[in-house]
């Protein structure tokens, strides 16, 4: 048998995704022991990644049980409606990253884990600021 | 997922607990209640009473014992005793003054235990600080009660599946009203507390991050709680001059401490001088929450009695992680948006007349939205920066809330 995989696959892959609109895909198991399977989890989440400790917080949940499992080749449609915020962030020292996690829960051994990584709207990476000398007067005092 | 480790953890606490709260009882409560409800009265007759020393914790403390003696049934006990906990007095003077209430040969009550007629009180009563100390296995046992049924709750449950129970109700938004920002909107903080306050020439007059009252009341207490403290170093420093034999040591001990009290008082007396010298900073907008791309108008006052080099806006934007580093949570800020907004110079203000500016503030149509989690946050502020003549600089921060746009219901027209 071969070495068990996750395979997630996005209908959008590679374009951003707007606030508000559908992102939809399919997950698929590969060289993994059915009866050995305790449940799948997979989540829309976002993360964050930087200086500061990680944060993390889940917009959508789908779990199923060994009994609700059928065929674990055959691959499994997921759909949610993306939320308004946060947008993915590459910045200086807190970044955000979204992305669709599948963790394969064995009744027995370690979880098998993969995800796709996905960005919500389109902030482009923030860098360092550049000041602008206040000499150069914006307002006037009446 | 949650751990055999922390499972451990929290059973030990528990069972150290459980350990404590019973040999509490055991010893201090129960005997405490038997001699006030079960202990027959009684007469005795004082045979004698002494002073026994014995080591406490901190240094050695003195017990009164008075020899009682007393007949039960035919049979007579001369047992040692006081009260039911042999409690132990700071000084030699406290407990001879016990011994000297029971004068040897003297008849008084005694109360005897029927179970065992040899153990005798001459006092009964309830002392208060048995409660206290049964509040430390108390506390054992609120954590590790508290950490195992958290462990029980997230055994064997992925961290996914944790964060999916958490997010219907966020501890944030339980403990944090101003965490409970709009649903529509997750991670961005509610715009309540700085709309919450109208302007008189634009929509919202912005609150202060931090007002300089609090400053001052912090400079303050800090100044009152130190020197108050080193001041009774000073007392016995100069007591003993006065006795004519000064205490060398303890003066060059407190020198250092006594520097810092002056520190504190001239830091807290130049921040009064800049508070009532300098006068409020106003600022106020057009709309809010700000949307990325947008123009909005900005009105500023300034009075006071100063005269300003330069006075500028500027809007900034911070990002803030919070880490932790050994058992310490350190917390890192940077600057990724400083943007001019208002400047100017040479700016007199008298008490009756305040500086008074309007001007446009422009949020860039790529900027990231204000963003708050647990250890990481997206600011957005206005800094009001003066630069005054005779005096020291000041500058004052005015949060702002920006979120993305699409789902916002402002009016505020998009910069041409």
């Amino acid at each position: 048998m071969n070495e068990p995989e996750v395979f997630i696959r996005l209908d959008d892959d590679g374009r951003p995704y707007a606030p508000g609109t559908t992102l939809s895909g399919e997950y698929r198991l590969d060289g993994v022991d059915s009866a050995n399977v305790q449940a799948v989890e997979v989540s829309v989440l976002w993360h964050s990644e930087g200086k500061g400790d990680e944060d993390l917080a889940v917009h959508e949940f789908w779990r199923k049980d060994a009994e609700a499992l059928g065929d674990p080749r055959r691959p499994e449609r997921f759909s949610t409606t993306l939320p308004q915020s946060p947008l993915s962030y590459e910045g200086q020292i807190v970044k955000i990253h979204w992305c669709v996690r599948a963790r394969v829960i064995f009744k027995r051994g370690r979880d098998l884990v993969a995800q796709k990584v996905f960005r919500l709207g389109n902030v482009p990476p923030a860098r360092p600021p550049v000041a602008v000398k206040p000499e150069e007067n914006i307002g006037v005092i009446p | 997922m949650a751990s055999v480790g922390e499972a451990i953890f929290f059973a030990v606490m528990l069972v150290v607990g459980v350990v404590g709260i019973v040999i509490g009882i055991a010893r201090l409560v129960v005997p405490e209640w038997r001699a006030n409800h079960t202990f027959a009265e009684h007469t005795c007759t004082i045979v004698e009473g002494r002073v026994v020393e014995v080591q406490g914790e901190k240094g050695v403390l003195y017990r009164p014992e008075i020899k009682i003696e007393y007949e039960v049934e035919g049979v007579t006990y001369s047992p040692s005793t006081f009260d039911v906990h042999h409690t132990p007095l700071g000084s030699r003077d406290e407990a001879q003054a016990v011994v000297d209430r029971f004068p040897n040969g003297a008849t008084c009550p005694c109360w005897y235990d029927p179970a065992d007629p040899s153990i005798a009180v001459l006092v009964r009563g309830y002392q208060w600080w048995i409660w206290p100390a049964l509040l430390v296995p108390v506390s054992f046992i609120a954590i590790g009660l508290g950490g195992l049924v958290y462990t029980a709750l997230y055994w064997g449950k992925s961290v996914e599946r944790r964060a999916a129970a958490a997010r219907q109700v966020s501890a944030a938004e339980l403990f944090d009203l101003a965490a409970a920002a709009d649903p529509r909107f997750p991670c961005i903080p509610s715009c309540s507390e700085i709309t919450s306050s109208p302007g008189t020439r634009l929509a919202y007059r912005l609150p202060l991050v931090e007002s300089p009252g609090w400053t001052l009341f912090g400079l303050l207490a800090a100044s009152i709680a130190w020197n108050g403290a080193v001041s009774v170093f000073v007392i016995m420093a100069v007591r003993s001059v006065l006795r004519g034999s000064p205490d060398w040591l303890m003066m060059l001990f407190i020198v250092p401490f006594l520097g810092v009290g002056v520190a504190l008082v001239a830091v807290f007396a130049r921040h009064l001088r800049h508070t009532a010298g300098i006068g409020p900073t106003l600022l106020e907008i057009s709309d809010h929450p700000l949307l990325p791309g947008r123009n909005y108008r900005l009105f500023m006052s300034q009075s006071g009695n100063l005269t300003l080099k330069s006075v500028a806006i500027w809007l900034i934007c911070e990002e803030e992680a919070v880490f932790r580093q050994g058992t310490n949570a350190r917390t890192e800020t940077r600057e990724v948006v400083r943007q001019a907004v208002f400047s100017a110079s040479d700016a007199v203000i008298r008490p009756s007349e305040a500086l008074e500016a309007e001007c446009d503030l422009f949020v860039p149509a790529d900027a990231m939205h204000s963003f708050r989690a647990s250890h990481n946050q997206i600011q957005w502020k206005l800094v009001v920066c003066s630069e005054v003549v005779g005096w020291q600089s000041f500058q004052r921060s005015f949060p702002l809330v920006v979120r993305p746009t699409g789902g916002s219901d402002t009016s505020t027209e998009a910069r041409p």
